[in-house]
């Protein structure tokens, strides 16, 4: 069946800012339905709040919505644009549930909208486990035994009747939200109490245990003819009890014979008929009990996944992509299989490696939470290595998480507490793996280790087998090392770091010895059919055998180095330049071959670059390509930290680096030399000092004063930042800081106290200077960056200070010799500027200004890379009037992570980050505020809490509070002044007190809004407890002064209705 | 893989080519043509397949042994392979099924296996010089002589190896569950345990005959069908086959699966050519023409039938072409099932089309009732989306003329009840 003729426009829900659970996945598949069906002749009209996303580049739609993901801003959307058709299941779980609402709040129907792919009636089925499990017991297959507890008290009967363990899942939360294992009474309280909480529906699923179960994942495709196929299986390393996204999972299946892979792929089919899935991709997750066989079904999504993104990439089948053909009409066979361009997308892949995947996690962010993987997703990232066995994938996938280790141990990085070893081995964490090989090494025996871990035999006896081949290098000399132990080393997935600690050596010299011996990894291809037919499409992994497929070629070569898995601090945003920097030198005539190892991103897409290298980004691995490829040209300066680290190394061994070179980089991160530049160049900057000891510190304090901004060298995303207002702090922070040595010192700054931050992002091609975009921050110094809400244009800043920013961006740009993008920190304090730092190279805003000024800044930096000027690209002034304002607002996890500080300050710990546009600031702001909660509290009681320092700057908001129509609350002192000030106050006892107190009125859903301005760092006080309330119960709050007033003023934007969506296209 | 005492071996091709690893089962010396199965499971279905014998086979996917091996899966009554060529062989089996590993059960059978291959870059060698003669041996250090034992040892084309597969003596097998409807005799050219099991879980009592068995000795056992098997090698060099097939149509409904479709097609007159290096795998799209449903099949042959050699096109019944088109994709492009005009048993329809390749899979006699695919709707190893097909045997007994019009999606539905019984 040929294409759809009667739709023309089709509606695409994204899937917002990027939090746990929900990650660029969702770019990559939604950038993959736009890119299709815009190149079939549909126009697009694309809806998502998150300008960090490639998907939301005006030219990937015909109509561009960043606007939040609400039922009533996609409603005026529909109104505006009046698609045809709505394609659900490419925004996650967001994107799903704001099409439910669309549809069930009769939408839809009302402008003849019609859902494509998923209909509504099969949504429901898959979603609610009720319906789901009926459907299930319909087709004779298994489900956990369960029930539905609305209350605590129905959750205490369901026990009674299953027993303990139990599995608890809150409905209708993301990436399991809420959910977990309780072992007894008290713990299934808590759990239930806090998911009935998260649940849209406050019901819980209260199922029996089946932890300790192998667990599966199908991931399948059906058109509207009824063909199936199953793109790809997944086996989870661990055993059932850990959220899939929180597993190292592995694909294909390895232990399950071809009869019960068989009945899993018929279980598979048979499940997406019964649901009603239409057409397109759906995921379904099995349980296997290890002892019987015996087979349950856990759940499935009719729609894309972080599942089905990871799939694709594993075997090379665009499943989003095809989903989208399917919806508007075409059959598998009608489709050809874009990898060998001449057998058709109705097959079932088949691979000739093994591929494995490995979360990442960041719960040194957040100090205080439980560290214990279960069914509730803590993973920020993840990322995927291809090797040609499991131990080959393993290594590899070790070395690409950017978390320090060169593999599975002995990388000279090895930290074990001794004192909980044996439950470390058994407790799933994210450093479990290095528990069980260290386990392996002390001599556990493989059945013992399978019987703690509860992780399948084979894949213990394929750790051993990676211990014992590390062994045979253990206190070997280098030079005795020959080429059948070295290449017998590479196979099992040693790394030559690993191989140069385990023979007292260095990475360099292993390499020199390993190519001596002519022990050189090979590239092959992934081409969905294990090498059967010829494949046109550059899609490579390294392995250590004969032959080496990579293809020539007599185009120039440009090779772009991407930024590894998501971490706080380091997202998507780095994604979208480097793809943006792709497509521009693609254009340009360039060769270009992408370097990128995580499965969720458009980067790691086979299509976005002529070649892809799915390799983790390491010296090692880097080098080994370029020495395959010898690239005219790489690109270090769009991937953030991760390409950046290894610019030096590479330009030593002779690479050519586009753009800003290595020696700008280290001159701008080499505080004296940068310091000197700048006293040369006449430009202010925090006083600020370097301590090697604490007596170091305390003189330094001495010198500057209070308050200081205090931090380690050398991080990322302000790890380890903090703010000392005393001596008495500071002394807490250096006894707590590890390892203070001259060779990691700690940097003392002036702190500027309530001034105010602002980022800008410029070109630099050495003779012109282009600003991008001037960033003001709405939070005060001290907030970290990437933490902080900003907006452009400017709308605080004088004629003369904006002069001075424009001034210093232009001189230091060409001071440090910027071939490229360039973004630099300024705080402006009474009207002073003050240079905090200098970042030459991409920065996480670009994509946000690229979306609010319409000029593609990473494609101009790729272009001046190339060897172009700026005054060849004819760019348009900028001005600081355009008429609208855009506003940025960082998304926090907190809510994932209970138990951790949730204050803002100089260590970033938010997620991603939505955008709003509008005429006014309040109401880009407010659209910010509702991208990121759905909802913005209208009416009710605000509680107010706030220190001394601040006590009188909330008295004006206090009052345009209380005139919007909110009830104040408040606690002793805050409340004194502000009834001073002729307000109504109510007054309750603080958290620690008497009850009832705040924190009853919190529970009881008294209030709506919580402003709680605290004074420092304190981390464990009255308002810890009070912030960790508001974000159990999901309850709007505030932290910082600006933040209220910006705030209260989006409120009343919401509320005069001053919202209307904006397409990019119309700027 | 084992890390210790692999002995070296080498697996040398026709044209020279030499693959160095070492041995992983039995050691020794082993000829056949090579073959590679992109199959990611199933190994000793595969191992126990009849149809490789005279072949080495390579598997696609690097881990091979995972699960072990245990006895349900086998599908007959030992292993016909000459040999097996692995990436990595697991000797420690996990899966609470397997009551050995793959090593000691290739040992046991005597089966010659080498580990440590780049088995892409084989795949890649077969997939552009075609399938070949090759030997795996451990005697590592005479090249020149083991590359002159090579080109002495047999090829597969021309060689009858169904009669070193098939039984010598009939046997039976009781229908599977309940009532047995019909009696069904299966010719034995190398027949796999799944097809046996596919008959008598649709009511078939089954009794197993010899290859050679008489056209009269058939007919004395009064069935109410005739199924002709899989079995490996040239179709051509089975004589006596082919002739018993051309001397059942018409009198007994017939079903031929692999082997058992190029005896029919020969008897229908088609031209049969060996494929450069085949279909060995379980992922291979076919459409059923009469439905425009599309099938994963599991196939496992080195020989084909051209479709075209059968006879002209009836326009009529074929969307009003009266020429062969160039390729038979046109017609699972158009859904169209065309109709030949053959010598000897009328009209004869082709039922199914590979999608990768555009080769015949399956025909339909329209004037005698007598079906066959090319593939293999048994799966054992493979997806089971043509398990149909017996259905479709049992109604073409029952005398319908629908008997091939059954939707792969219902079927569905069953194969899931069908394994929760």
């Amino acid at each position: 069946m040929p294409r759809r003729d009667d739709i023309k426009k089709i509606l695409i829900i994204g899937s917002g800012p990027i939090v746990i659970g929900q990650a660029c996945e969702f770019d990559y598949s939604g950038t993959q339905a736009c890119k299709v069906l815009m190149e079939d002749g549909y126009e697009v009209v694309l809806v998502n709040s998150n300008p960090a996303t490639i998907m939301t580049d005006p030219a990937m739609a015909t109509r561009t919505y960043v606007e939040p993901i609400t039922a009533a801003v996609v409603e005026r959307i529909i109104e505006e644009e009046r698609p045809d058709a709505l394609l659900p299941n490419m925004g996650g779980q967001t994107g799903l549930n704001c099409a439910v609402e669309l549809a069930e709040n009769g939408v839809l129907e009302r402008y003849g909208v019609e859902m494509i792919g998923c209909d509504l009636k099969a949504i429901q089925k898959g979603e609610d486990r009720k319906l789901f499990a009926e459907a299930m017991e319909r087709i004779g297959l298994e489900v956990a035994r369960s029930g539905y507890a609305h209350s605590v008290a129905d959750a205490e009967e369901l026990a009674d009747e299953l027993g303990f363990p139990l599995v608890l899942r809150p409905s209708f939360t993301l990436g399991g939200a809420g959910g977990g294992i309780a072992y007894g009474m008290d713990e299934l309280r808590d759990i239930v109490r806090e998911g009935l909480e998260l649940s849209p529906a406050g019901e819980v699923l209260v199922e029996e245990s089946i932890i300790g179960w192998k667990e599966y994942e199908m991931e399948v495709m059906r058109d509207r003819c009824g063909n199936g196929i199953i793109v790809c299986s997944i086996e989870n390393f661990d055993a059932m009890g850990v959220h899939t996204g929180d597993s190292i999972t592995v694909a294909p299946a390895q232990t399950l014979t071809d009869v019960e892979y068989q009945s899993m792929r018929d279980a598979s089919l048979a499940i997406l008929e019964e649901i009603g899935v239409a057409c397109g991709g759906s995921n379904v997750q099995f349980a296997v009990n290890p002892r019987d066989g015996r087979l349950i079904v856990i759940e499935m999504n009719p729609r894309v996944s972080r599942s089905s993104a990871l799939a694709s990439k594993a075997t090379g089948f665009p499943i989003a992509k095809m989903a989208a053909k399917l919806a508007v009409g075409y059959t598998l066979d009608e489709i050809v299989n874009d990898i060998t361009r001449a057998t058709p997308a109705c097959f079932e892949p088949s691979i000739d490696y093994v591929v494995v995947k490995i979360p990442r996690f960041a719960f040194e962010k957040f100090a205080g939470s439980d560290a214990t993987l279960s069914t509730r997703m803590k993973a920020v990232g993840e990322i995927m290595a291809i090797g040609r066995t499991f131990e080959e994938a393993l290594g590899k996938a070790l070395r690409s998480l950017e978390n320090g280790r060169s593999g599975l141990g002995r990388d000279g990085h090895d930290e074990f507490d001794e004192t909980h070893f044996r439950s470390l081995v058994s407790t799933p964490t994210e450093h479990r793996i290095y528990y069980m090989a260290e386990a392996l090494r002390r001599g556990m025996s493989a059945e013992e280790l399978a019987s703690l871990s509860l992780v399948d035999p084979w894949f213990i006896d394929r750790l051993a087998d990676m211990v014992e081949v590390e062994g045979m290098f253990d206190g070997r000399a280098l030079a005795d090392i020959d080429a059948r132990l070295m290449r017998l080393g590479k196979r099992y997935g040693l790394s030559d770091v690993q191989i140069a600690q385990l023979t007292g050596s260095t990475e360099s010299q292993v390499r020199a010895r390993r190519k001596e011996l002519g022990v050189i990894g090979v590239f092959k291809t992934v081409d969905t059919c294990a090498g059967e037919f010829a494949s046109q499409t550059s899609y490579y992994y390294k392995t250590y055998e004969d032959e080496s497929e990579v293809r020539p070629c007599d185009r120039p070569k440009a090779m772009i180095i991407g930024a590894g898995p998501n971490r706080i601090g380091q997202g998507i945003e780095f994604d979208y330049c480097c793809v943006q920097a792709s497509y521009t030198l693609s254009a340009m005539g360039y060769e270009t071959i992408m370097v990128n190892c995580n499965p969720e991103t458009v980067s790691t897409d086979y299509d976005t670059s002529d070649r892809l290298y799915f390799e983790p980004i390491t010296y090692e691995d880097v080098m080994d390509i370029i020495d395959a490829e010898a690239p005219d040209g790489v690109v270090v300066t769009l991937g953030g930290q991760t390409p950046l680290k290894l610019a030096a190394a590479l330009a030593s061994e002779g690479v050519h680096i586009m753009g800003t070179q290595p020696a700008a980089i280290d001159l701008a991160e080499d505080r004296d030399r940068f310091s000197a530049l700048l006293d040369e160049l006449g430009i202010s900057y925090p006083v600020a000092g370097v301590a090697e000891s604490l007596d170091d510190a305390l003189a330094v304090a001495e010198r500057i004063g209070y308050p200081l901004l205090v931090r380690p060298s050398y991080v990322l995303g302000g790890r380890g930042m903090v703010i000392a207002y005393d001596e008495q702090y500071l002394e807490r922070y250096m006894a707590r800081a590890a390892r203070v040595t001259p060779d990691h010192p700690v940097y003392l700054d002036a702190f500027l106290e309530s001034a105010t931050e602002c980022d800008v992002d410029a070109l630099c091609d050495g003779e012109e200077v282009y600003i991008g975009a001037i960033l003001e921050h709405i939070e005060e110094a001290g907030i970290h960056s990437g933490d902080s809400a900003c907006c452009t244009p400017p709308f605080s800043f004088s004629d003369a200070v904006l002069e001075t920013l424009v001034d210093y961006t232009t001189k230091l740009a060409l001071a440090v010799q910027t071939r490229g993008l360039v973004n630099i920190q300024f705080a402006v304090k009474d009207g002073k500027v003050y240079v905090i730092e200098v970042n030459p190279r991409a920065s996480r805003t670009v994509p946000f200004v690229s979306k609010a000024t319409g000029v593609p800044l990473a494609q101009y930096a790729a272009r001046i890379m190339a060897g172009e000027k700026i005054a060849s690209f004819n760019l348009p002034a900028r001005h600081e009037d355009m008429g609208y304002y855009a506003c940025k607002e960082a998304v926090m996890p907190f809510g994932r992570f209970p138990g951790a500080e949730t204050m803002l300050g100089p260590e970033m710990k938010s997620t991603g980050e939505v955008m709003g546009i509008a005429r006014d600031f309040p109401s880009a702001y407010a659209k910010t505020q509702l991208a990121i909660d759905y909802s913005l509290p209208k009416n009710g009681k605000v509680f107010i809490s706030v220190c001394d320092r601040e006590k009188r700057n909330i008295v004006p908001i206090a009052h345009a509070l209380q005139d919007l129509g909110f009830s104040i609350v408040s606690t002793g002192g805050t409340g004194r002044l502000l009834r001073a000030n002729g307000l109504d106050v109510e007054i309750t006892r603080k958290m620690q007190e008497t009850r009832p107190n705040i924190g009853d009125m919190i529970a009881n859903g008294e209030i709506s809004l919580l402003v709680n301005i605290p004074f420092g760092q304190e981390t464990r006080g009255d308002s810890y407890h009070l912030r960790s309330a508001a974000v159990r119960h999901g309850i709007c709050y505030v932290t910082t002064l600006a933040g209220a007033n910006a705030l209260a003023q989006a409120i009343s934007a919401v509320r005069d209705g001053r919202l209307s969506p904006v397409a990019l296209q119309d700027l | 893989m084992s890390l210790h005492n692999g002995t070296p071996a080498v697996l040398m091709l026709e044209d020279g080519t030499v693959f160095e690893g070492s041995a992983c089962a039995s050691t020794g010396e082993a000829f056949g043509e090579i073959v590679f199965n992109t199959s990611m499971s199933g190994y000793q279905e595969i191992l126990s397949d009849p149809s490789y014998a005279g072949q080495i086979i390579t598997m696609t996917y690097p881990h091979i042994g995972n699960y072990g091996v245990n006895d349900a899966d086998a599908q007959s009554r030992g292993c016909f392979c000459r040999g097996l060529v692995v990436r990595d062989m697991c000797d420690v089996p996990s899966n609470f099924r397997a009551t050995a590993s793959l090593p000691d059960y290739l040992k046991q059978h005597g089966i010659v296996a080498i580990e440590g291959i780049d088995t892409r870059r084989l795949v890649r060698h077969v997939r552009e010089h075609g399938a070949m003669k090759a030997v795996i041996s451990t005697d590592v250090d005479g090249l020149a002589t083991l590359q002159a034992r090579l080109d002495a040892s047999p090829s597969i084309v021309g060689v009858n190896l169904a009669e070193q597969v098939s039984c010598t003596e009939p046997y039976e097998l009781p229908a599977l569950e309940g009532e047995a409807r019909r009696k069904v005799v299966a010719l034995d050219c190398g027949i796999k345990t799944g097809i046996l099991d596919g008959l008598r879980a649709h009511g078939c009592d089954v009794t197993v005959v010899p290859w050679n068995t008489s056209l009269a000795d058939i007919l004395a056992l009064n069935p109410d069908g005739i199924f002709l098997s899989n079995g490996p090698g040239d179709p051509q060099a089975v004589a006596p086959a082919y002739e018993l097939a051309r001397r059942l149509v018409g009198k007994l409904p017939v079903f031929g699966i692999c082997l058992g479709h190029q005896m029919l097609s020969i008897a229908a007159g088609a031209d049969i050519v060996k494929l450069k290096y085949g279909h060995h795998g379980g992922n291979q799209p076919v459409m059923n023409l009469r439905t425009g449903a599309v099938e994963i099949t599991a196939q496992n042959h080195g020989f084909g039938q051209v479709f075209e050699s059968i006879g002209p096109l009836v326009p009529e019944l074929s969307g009003g072409l009266a020429e062969h088109p160039d390729s038979l994709l046109y017609w699972s492009e158009n859904r169209i099932a065309p109709v030949v005009e053959s010598r000897e048993f009328g009209r004869i329809q082709l039922t199914h089309v590979n999608l990768n390749d555009g080769t015949p899979e399956g025909m339909a006699f329209l004037d005698h009732p007598v079906f066959s695919v090319q593939y293999h709707p048994e799966a054992d190893p493979g997806p089971h989306d043509s398990s149909y097909l017996f259905e479709a045997f049992s109604r073409l007994m029952d005398g319908r003329d629908d008997y091939l019009d059954i939707e792969v999606r219902a079927n569905r539905d069953r194969a899931v009840g069908r394994e929760r019984a």
